[in-house]
């Protein structure tokens, strides 16, 4: 369970990136964050993983106060950012350098395994496509089993196709071990696809605008009746969160 | 009368041809790099011996293959290389030592870097030559200055390069590094560290040539053994062929050392998505 409260975050030059945001994700629902540019919404995820400290306000996960990045949080970053020195296997294990060698090795095994990337364990990252890459990324987050795992837009920079089978994929590794899942994303089908719950989040200061609950069972067909509703719903309350000021981006569907 | 004409598609068998495949990359396009050199020795040889050029000054080849040859059976020539690749290791040893590590304190922390950098700088301004005079007053005329200068020489661009290399380390990857909570060494040994070694070498590249820079310099400055003794001696006696072939040897010894160097870190680099590979 993530728990924030109160959590406000002010940078040195001003900007007020969130305000007084409260908000509380069960264990194992999967919470969606949309909102343009500057609402804010990669600020709190960076709070959240304990990359940031809060100006002010409280993060909790599981009742433990989050001031550095703690074991229970997972990120995957909006790049893979893999390290170009470790093979494919040596990057997914990077985070269980604790364990012996054998269970290391068994589980950076296991998790390609579940990424469908096997037999790459031994290839270095420049060799990986862009799908590929964001895979291995997934798994190196998944395979210490965070109980949270934050999600920054991450796969915003995939062609179409790639998108969405990493969405359903995604689905798939979260069913194994329902870790809380936060997304930030600035697509709305993603959002719709996958969430529990969508949070509109609203700029200048960052703030929650309006949130969104979907009950449809899981996987959801993109075509139906209730799909095409929700979108339209989150559309609107995206068209109200955002505070039209001059070069400031609008939110037509297809930018979203 | 058909108002379109169709195009028709290409006959299928065009596809299926096996593609004939590229012919392989020429070899001997390596031995190109050989003809301007070897054309021109054979050319001067050519000179001197059919009487066109006198050859005093400027000795064809074979002289100077002859005095290389005569200075490697006395075994002076390996004396000489010795005392040469001596001084060039030790001061390329205390010169990486020291720009590594002052490049590191300076890269380490922007107070270390406010005190250290401006100083660095100012020194390195100061041609390495000018020092000589001072390191034979504090030093002696053997060995330590000249080790002295060479390291005072290398160790300049180890610094910047070091220092240019941590400042270049992308936040983005430290912050994977800090999402797996690593701190101080790990963080330096697992995510700096191999980040830092491309530029690294680079210095240490950069570094060694400037070794053998001024390791000339060193000799100059009153040497009994050595390369560049060889070549004050060629000088002072008039044996331009011995000058020559302590170049040619400078040469040799130059690229090996760096050849060297290269394979040395090269299993280290195998990661790197450069355009100089393929």
């Amino acid at each position: 369970m993530l728990a924030l409260r109160a959590v406000s975050k002010r940078y040195p030059n001003g900007t007020r990136a969130l305000a007084d945001i409260s908000l509380v994700v069960d264990a194992g629902e999967i919470l969606a964050i949309v909102g343009g540019s500057g609402c804010g919404k990669s600020t709190l995820l960076r709070l959240a993983a304990g990359l940031e400290a809060p100006t002010s306000g409280q993060i909790h996960v599981d009742g433990v106060p989050i001031a550095a990045p703690h074991p229970a949080v997972g990120l995957v970053f909006q790049e893979p950012r893999l390290l170009p020195w470790l093979t494919v296997a040596g990057n997914v294990g990077f985070g269980l350098a604790a364990l012996a060698p054998a269970a290391r090795a068994a589980k950076v095994c296991a998790a390609l395994a579940r990424v469908g990337l096997a037999d790459y364990a031994g290839r270095w990252p420049r060799e990986l496509s862009g799908g590929q890459a964001q895979r291995v990324a997934l798994a190196r987050a998944l395979v210490t089993n965070p109980r949270v795992l934050l999600l920054d837009e991450p796969f915003s920079a995939l062609d179409a196709f790639t998108r969405v089978d990493l969405q359903d994929h995604l689905l798939d590794l979260w069913a194994d071990t329902r870790p809380t899942l936060v997304l930030v994303t600035h697509d709305i089908e993603e959002a719709l696809v996958l969430a529990d719950r969508v949070m509109v989040m609203r700029a200048h200061p960052g703030r929650i605008a309006g949130v969104l609950t979907l009950d449809a069972p899981r996987p959801r067909d993109r075509q139906s009746g209730t799909f095409e509703r929700a979108k339209r719903q989150l559309l609107a309350d995206l068209g109200r969160a955002g505070t039209y000021r001059p070069g400031e981006e609008a939110f037509p569907s297809a930018a979203i | 009368m058909t108002p379109l004409s169709v195009v028709q598609p290409s006959a299928p068998e065009a596809l299926d041809a096996p593609a004939t495949p590229p012919p392989r990359p020429v070899r001997w396009r390596l031995l190109l790099g050989f003809v301007l050199p070897i054309g021109a020795a054979v050319l001067w040889e050519a000179a001197v011996r059919s009487g066109i050029a006198e050859g005093r000054l400027m000795p064809p080849p074979s002289r100077i293959l002859a005095t290389l040859v005569d200075l490697a059976r006395g075994g002076e020539l390996w004396w000489h290389v010795q005392a040469t690749l001596g001084r060039v290791g030790a001061g390329f040893a205390l010169g990486v030592a020291a720009g590594t590590a002052l490049g590191a304190l300076a890269g380490a922390s922007g107070l270390w870097r406010a005190l250290l950098d401006p100083t660095l700088q100012g020194l390195r301004a100061i041609p390495s030559i000018a020092w000589v005079p001072l390191f034979i007053l504090w030093l002696g005329i053997f060995e330590a200055s000249k080790i002295a200068l060479i390291a005072v020489g290398v160790s300049f661009p180890v610094y910047l390069g070091t220092l240019g290399a941590i400042l270049s380390i992308d936040r983005k990857i430290i912050e994977v590094g800090r999402i797996f909570r690593l701190s101080g060494p790990a963080l330096v040994g697992r995510i700096m560290l191999p980040a830092v070694l491309p530029h690294y070498v680079i210095a240490l590249r950069s570094g060694l040539g400037l070794g053998w820079m001024f390791v000339v310099a060193a000799e100059f400055m009153g040497a009994s053994e050595g390369l560049g003794y060889l070549l004050v001696d060629g000088q002072q006696l008039g044996k331009p062929a011995q000058i020559i072939s302590a170049i040619a040897v400078f040469a040799i010894l130059g690229k090996i050392t760096d050849a060297l160097l290269v394979a040395l870190i090269a299993p280290l680099l195998r990661w790197q998505d450069v355009a100089g590979r393929s």
